[in-house]
Formats: structure tokens, C-alpha cells, sequence
């Protein structure tokens, strides 16, 4: 297990950011980020369900995250 | 840790960087422009710099949001939160931008209601605590952070909070990227495109770089081996003859990005007819405004702004720094007059600023032969 960058950007806090979908309740969802729970808005990923990945900014889930099939390996 | 582990793999890094050993062309430099202050940082925290070769150099560009803001935008913020009946709630950095009257850090020590919050919308539940304030959030951001505004705003006109504003100073990637491009005698190879921006506004946004101006783009994620590999994606693409937006990113980022954040944006923002950048001077269509609709949730429609323009100090080079044309250690300042604790530039405030990026993680290991303050 690798911690989580301890130094994000503090311009918001919360450099947008990966976390996994814990409950979603209306607009508002819980999401986990490095082992915390926090609320985020989900007005821009609707569907978001429990166990998706999104990328997370300013309090707000900007996008779902794809399954890593690709990207790091050339 | 899922996503994090397998994008920091020493051998995943390694092998990238014996690619791009093998792909650059010995005595050749080539110039790279990572945009987003996010890489930047990632960069020198992660050393990346050391695992290249001599012949590919990066240039740090505009991307920092906090870094960009001028001085004058900032005591305009000030202005407000001694406005009575005020609080005002923005993100952290920003309450420690030096404008030419203080920080609003410092206004807040002079007895202004300042208030650091995560999220605009934190700033939109503490106006429904203080029913007798008016909540100013200062926003600030590039189109990664200016979706959240316009949620915030969508969701205040819905539940009709009559004591809640927002102060925009959002500002948008590609007009300061067509005025670096601009700039003569700038020399710029090529370009890692920001992740979390484009996100939003996806990789085609992009394409006028590779079609105007003959520069190749891969749009990168964070993680060390992202960044490895988009350098290696644009070698490529010279190596091949190709110049495209090409996208490295691809567990997030689309084409044509986020319809839903575009779409919440233009309901509530407008291009701003002009805009001042720090370094970059006024470029002309490069923010955002509130769409008149949103009036009643518009700071500067509710009230005064002065409209304060300020100089940077002239010791301050974050204009040639935001710009790629000089390294932060080669401004005068740099780590003497300006540090962290007393940062005199925006570059040294955030943590993806150039300045202070360089200051916490690559200072130690500048070669003794540079110049400093040179």
C-alpha cells in the first residue's frame, strides 16, 4: 500500500482527486479517500452508484473513472 | 494503494525512462511545457527531472490557478470582506496571496469575516447558517474548478438563497496558451496537457496547438509513470512524424470531455470581454463572468468593486516563470526575499507553484555551478 500524496494542492484542498462512491443520496454522495469518508456533489455524474471511481474536485465529482485497462503501460 | 501503486512502479519508470533515452536526439534539446502547476509539482516531488536525459528540458507553464491571479484582484477581494455584513469564503491558498494591501489572511487579523473552505458548496451551507451575512465565495480556477462554482450557483438559485454570492475570477486554458505560443522567441517543443482540465473540456480542446502551431500535445495524468509516459508519447510522436493531441490520460479524460460540467458552466458563466493575468498581461477573452441571470448571486453586481490594478514588485520574475522563459532559482529572489512562509510572488503561495514546487523538493539537489539570482 503506497499513502496517498500527503501534499496535495491546497488551493482547494482537494486536488482533484480519486475516490471510490459509499452511498449516494440525491445530489450528494459519500465518498472514501484514503481510508476518510467525505461528501462530494454528484450534479455532474448522476448515475454515480456505489463502488464507482470518480475524480473528485472542489467538493464536486468532476468524472467516473474508467476500469485501468489502460493508460500507465505503453 | 488501487490507482496510486501502479502508477509510481519504479520498474514501470525505469523502463519509460530508457524509452525516452533512446528516443531523444543526442545533443539535440528538446523543450517540453508541462501547463498544469499540478505536474509541476508531481515533477519535482517525484524527481522525475533526474531519470530524464540532458536533451529533454522542462518548462514550467501558466497552470498554477492560484498563481495567475494579479495582485489587484486580490485587494478587490479584500474590498469585499470589509464590505459590512460580509463573509468571505474562499480556498486556502488564496488567503495567503500577497495583494498590495496584505493578504486576506492578514484582513482577517484586521477583523474581516475570511473564511478557507474545501468546496464553494461548503461556502453555500455556511450562507444558509448565517442568514444575517452575505457568504462571498472568492472563486478562482481554471474549467476544473469552475464547474463547482456553477453547481453551487445552480443549486443557490434553486433553493432561492438570497444571502449567498460568488466573486468570479474563473479563467479559462486556451487564450493564455495561444499567448505563450505567441511570445517571440519562446522556445517550446512541445506540450503535456493538463489532466484535471481537460477532464472538462476534453483533449480536442487542443487541437489548435499541434494544427496552428505545429506543437504536439499528450494530455497526462499525475502519477510519475503518467508523466514518464506522456514524455514518451510526444518523443514518439517526432520520432513517427505525427503531431496530434494525443491522450495519455485515459482512465478519465474524453475527447470531448464533460458535457454535463460545459453545459453548467455556460449556464451561469460568460467570457469576460478581457482579463488580467499575472505574467501574461490582459488577454482578452481568457475568464469568466456571471451570466446576468445569475445577477442576484453576482458580487460585482451587488456591489462596488474598485477595480484595484497593482504592478508586481519589480524583484518578482513569476511572470518570466509562468511563462517557461526562466527557472524559478534564476529569479533574484528566489528563496531569499520570497520563501513560502514570505512568499513576495503567487508562484511561491500554492504548492503547484513553479516557485514553491522548486523551493520544497529540488532546491538541494540544483547543480552548484548554477547561477542563483542570476
Amino acid at each position: 500500500m503506497t499513502e496517498l500524496a500527503p501534499e496535495r494542492c491546497i488551493t482547494c484542498s482537494d486536488e482533484a482527486v480519486e475516490a471510490e462512491v459509499v452511498a449516494v443520496d440525491g445530489l450528494e454522495a459519500v465518498v472514501r479517500v484514503a481510508g476518510a469518508e467525505e461528501r462530494v456533489g454528484v450534479d455532474l455524474v448522476p448515475d454515480a452508484a456505489p463502488g464507482d471511481l470518480l475524480l473528485c474536485h472542489a467538493g464536486i465529482a468532476l468524472e467516473r473513472i474508467e476500469s485501468r485497462t489502460e493508460g500507465a503501460r505503453s | 494503494m488501487k490507482y496510486v501503486d501502479e502508477y509510481r512502479s519504479a520498474e514501470l519508470a525505469r523502463g519509460l525512462a530508457s524509452e525516452i533515452a533512446g528516443l531523444v536526439r543526442p545533443g539535440e534539446t528538446w523543450r517540453v511545457m508541462e501547463v498544469c502547476g499540478g505536474h509541476t509539482h508531481a515533477i519535482y516531488r517525484h524527481g522525475l527531472e533526474d531519470l530524464l536525459p540532458p536533451e529533454v528540458e522542462l518548462v514550467h507553464g501558466p497552470g498554477c490557478p492560484v498563481c495567475v491571479i494579479p495582485m489587484g484582484r486580490v485587494d478587490d477581494a479584500i474590498a469585499l470582506a470589509e464590505e459590512p455584513g460580509v463573509t468571505l469564503a474562499t480556498f486556502g491558498d488564496m488567503m495567503r496571496v500577497p495583494g498590495g494591501r496584505g493578504s486576506l489572511l492578514e484582513a482577517k487579523a484586521r477583523g474581516a469575516d475570511v473564511r478557507m473552505v474545501y468546496s464553494p458548496l461548503d461556502a453555500l451551507a455556511l450562507a444558509a447558517k448565517l442568514p444575517d451575512r452575505r457568504v462571498i465565495f472568492f472563486a478562482i480556477g481554471f474549467e476544473t474548478t469552475a464547474p463547482a462554482t456553477a453547481v453551487t450557483l445552480l443549486r443557490a438559485r434553486a433553493q432561492a438563497t438570497p444571502n449567498f454570492a460568488v466573486f468570479c475570477n474563473h479563467v479559462t486554458i486556451e487564450p493564455p496558451l495561444r499567448a505563450i505560443l505567441e511570445t517571440p522567441g519562446l522556445r517550446v517543443d512541445a506540450f503535456i496537457g493538463p489532466g484535471h482540465v481537460s477532464t472538462v473540456i476534453g483533449t480536442d480542446a487542443y487541437r489548435f496547438i499541434p494544427e496552428e502551431y505545429g506543437r504536439p500535445v499528450a494530455v497526462s495524468a499525475f502519477e510519475p509513470v503518467d508523466l514518464l509516459q506522456s514524455i514518451a508519447m510526444l518523443l514518439r510522436q517526432r520520432a513517427e512524424g505525427r503531431c496530434e493531441v494525443e491522450n495519455q490520460y485515459t482512465r478519465v479524460v474524453r475527447r470531448e470531455g464533460n458535457a454535463r460540467a460545459l453545459a453548467a458552466i455556460n449556464e451561469t458563466m460568460e467570457l469576460r470581454d478581457e482579463f488580467e493575468w499575472r505574467g501574461l498581461g490582459t488577454i482578452p477573452g481568457s475568464a469568466m463572468r456571471l451570466r446576468p441571470a445569475f445577477a442576484e448571486w453576482d458580487a460585482e453586481e451587488l456591489y462596488t468593486i474598485p477595480g484595484v490594478r497593482i504592478e508586481d514588485p519589480k524583484a518578482c520574475r513569476c511572470g518570466e516563470v509562468l511563462t517557461g522563459q526562466i527557472k524559478p532559482w534564476e529569479c533574484g529572489v528566489f528563496g531569499t526575499a520570497c520563501t513560502p512562509e514570505r512568499p513576495l510572488g503567487t508562484c511561491m503561495v500554492s504548492s503547484e507553484g513553479a516557485c514553491a514546487a522548486f523551493y520544497a523538493y529540488g532546491r538541494l539537489r540544483r547543480p552548484a555551478e548554477e547561477p542563483v539570482g542570476a
